[in-house]
């Protein structure tokens, strides 16, 4: 293993992270503030991949395609997340944790086979534009310049909901919610738009993120299967609830993965469920959580 | 509870005519289920074969979630263990069939013992979490493991042992290895450890408290359930001569959870109800349509809006009787146990 290779292992990894991040910190804000385990957020990814495709196909012009086309796809998932939140996240608000991860196991199903339905099984694939497609040289080993997007819209999407829960009167309502619903409704607040918002907000992210991996790799049907377990292993190592932690999480997994598939490619996969399961064992609430959740 | 006080004279007629009706039930299904073959064509008696295996899968899980209050997310683990155990074992070597589904319950019995024994340390969305986390390592081993398992193209004709290879004679088998395994669980729920369990689920520190070791306890349970898990695993591979990486993935344990609820996880037989609806459905809309997820999805939403408690809870509603556990709204304990037991360990 020579240093140029490490580094490249580590640039990869940290961009998988990125791309994990940005679901998971959709995940980790709708269960810290809703309560509720959304198995289907990966599904929604999936679902803003293909319609980044869609849009990139209608649009179809070299020049603005891809960037108009991923916000356009992640706008959708927002609307589409926003119907899903009056018509059925809102209903299991206070149900037991059972019958809101049945339900959200049922949309994992349903929207797996809706996009069966609208997109075929066939794999769709969005081209890099032009501008973002070569290599760059970071430390002495080759970098794909893609990956710069997805760091840095990681990193956009970080410092957005930082400034959002930190700096403005919308962020300070969702932290007391999570601390009392109660109290909140009291003083007038209406609880249910919060939840609304938090929702639709995560989704918008999880489509963009769903939009900026569609020219990464080919767009195909149980991608979201395998990522959302991912995602659940960075909540568990970073922390249920910790955005911080998601952050963190999300690097560890990447790069226990881009190393291990490099040493034992057979064991990349399995090593990720050891290293949660070892977390899990010495602290249940993840590095960044604390032990009073549930 | 309401505000019904029963004596002890009526609470113990209600039992034995309780229990009366429960033997009658039970003669009846048995009965039942021995007479049905000889009407129904072949089709159906391969049906009739899955709803018992997918039915003891489903009461497997049961075990977890309805009587001790855990929700396990990756059941299809042991279920899939039992699976490819068997399967492998049939096909490269010549150790014979009972045998084989001896070793593959043991199997899927020391998995259990490995990972339970960390996973009865948590409670609530943790052990959801960490149940799956190692369903995932086993799916991604079996996945991975090509020299081995075959990967993802799985074990393909797994020859049947000669005498079970007609559909009948292989549904009488599963019949009765499924009976004995229902007589089995039945026997270990109403037994002490099946009432310690049941005070756990409840109030897990006051179980604590009496002096039980709770972890022990659990850890026991989740080992028998991982072993009917991989019973139930060990008669599928056979019956459908195939297995595939894809029955120890997550979203196959959803399949026991979605039964369990929909058969009511208060009820001992709800689990098998929920297997002979789903399955019936799902052999009914499969001929007419590939999506059957979709389908599935739909019903799941529909359930969980609308029909809290499962088809057990209506037909007690209906009739108005309590139920084979002495109580009506066990399945209301169960969640408060579960919720209570979580802040409980968080707190500690």
């Amino acid at each position: 293993m020579t240093g140029n290779q490490i580094i490249g292992q580590i640039l990869s990894g940290v961009s998988r992270g990125m791309m994990l991040f940005l679901i998971s910190s959709g995940l980790t804000l709708i269960f810290s503030v809703m309560n509720i385990l959304n198995f289907a957020h990966a599904s929604f990814w999936l679902l803003g991949a293909y319609f980044t495709w869609t849009f990139w196909k209608i649009l179809y012009s070299p020049i603005f395609g891809l960037w108009a086309s991923i916000p356009l796809a992640a706008l959708t998932i927002g609307a589409i997340g926003w119907i899903i939140e009056v018509i059925l996240i809102r209903r299991i608000y206070d149900r037991t944790l059972t019958e809101q991860l049945l339900l959200t196991y049922a949309l994992v199903l349903i929207i797996g086979d809706l996009i069966k339905l609208t997109w075929g099984v066939a794999d769709r694939i969005v081209p890099k534009p032009k501008m973002l497609s070569g290599l760059v040289n970071v430390f002495g080993s080759p970098f794909p310049v893609y990956y710069i997007l997805v760091i840095s819209l990681a990193g956009f999407v970080a410092l957005g909901l930082w400034w959002l829960l930190y700096k403005t009167r919308f962020g300070r309502r969702v932290k007391a919610s999570v601390f009392s619903r109660e109290m909140v409704g009291a003083l007038g607040i209406p609880i249910h738009r919060i939840y609304t918002g938090v929702f639709v907000l995560s989704l918008i992210i999880a489509g963009l993120a769903g939009g900026v991996q569609a020219p990464i790799s080919s767009v195909t049907l149980g991608m979201d299967m395998s990522i959302i377990v991912e995602c659940f292993c960075v909540m568990v190592i970073g922390g249920f609830g910790s955005l911080i932690g998601a952050l963190v999480g999300s690097l560890i997994v990447s790069l226990v993965y881009a190393f291990a598939i490099m040493v034992v490619p057979k064991m990349a996969l399995v090593l990720i469920f050891i290293v949660t399961a070892i977390v899990l064992i010495i602290r249940p609430w993840g590095i960044f959580g604390t032990a009073m959740r549930t | 509870m309401g505000d019904i006080w029963y004596s002890d004279e009526d609470l113990s007629n209600m039992m034995k005519t309780n229990s009366f009706r429960l033997y009658l039930w039970f003669a009846l299904i048995f009965g039942g289920s021995i007479v049905l073959p000889l009407v129904v064509g072949v089709f159906w008696i391969h049906v009739l074969t899955e709803i018992l295996i997918l039915g003891l899968f489903a009461m497997s899980f049961n075990l977890l979630f309805g009587y001790m209050g855990q929700l396990s997310f990756g059941q299809a683990a042991y279920y899939g263990l039992g699976a490819y155990a068997t399967a492998m074992m049939i096909t490269k070597t010549s150790i014979p069939f009972p045998l084989c589904i001896i070793a593959s319950i043991l199997i899927a019995g020391i998995c259990a013992l490995i990972f339970g024994y960390f996973c009865v340390r948590l409670v609530g969305i943790y052990f959801a979490i960490l149940t799956m986390a190692f369903g995932q390592l086993v799916y991604y081993i079996i996945f991975q493991w090509y020299e081995f398992t075959g990967g993802d193209n799985g074990i393909q004709g797994i020859p049947c042992p000669m005498l079970l290879r007609n559909a009948y004679s292989y549904y009488y088998f599963a019949l009765i290895i499924v009976t004995i395994a229902i007589i089995l669980m039945w026997r270990i729920i109403n037994s002490s450890f099946g009432y310690t369990m049941r005070a756990i689920r409840d109030n897990c520190n006051r179980t604590r408290f009496i002096g039980i070791n709770v972890e022990k306890h659990m850890l026991i349970n989740f080992v028998i359930a991982g072993m009917f898990a991989g019973l139930a695993g060990s008669l599928w591979a056979p019956f459908n001569r195939s297995v595939s990486p894809d029955l120890a993935n997550w979203t196959h344990s959803g399949i026991p959870v979605f039964m369990t609820i929909m058969g009511g996880p208060s009820n001992f037989f709800g689990p098998l109800i929920g297997s002979v609806v789903y399955t019936i459905l799902f052999t009914s809309v499969i001929g007419f349509t590939e999506y059957w997820p979709l389908i599935m999805g739909t019903i799941i939403i529909l359930m969980v809006l609308f029909f809290r408690g499962g088809i057990v809870e209506i037909f007690n509603k209906k009739t108005g009787q309590i139920d084979m556990n002495g109580s009506r709204k066990e399945g209301i304990f169960i969640q408060n146990g579960l919720r209570d037991s979580a802040t409980n360990k968080g707190a500690e």
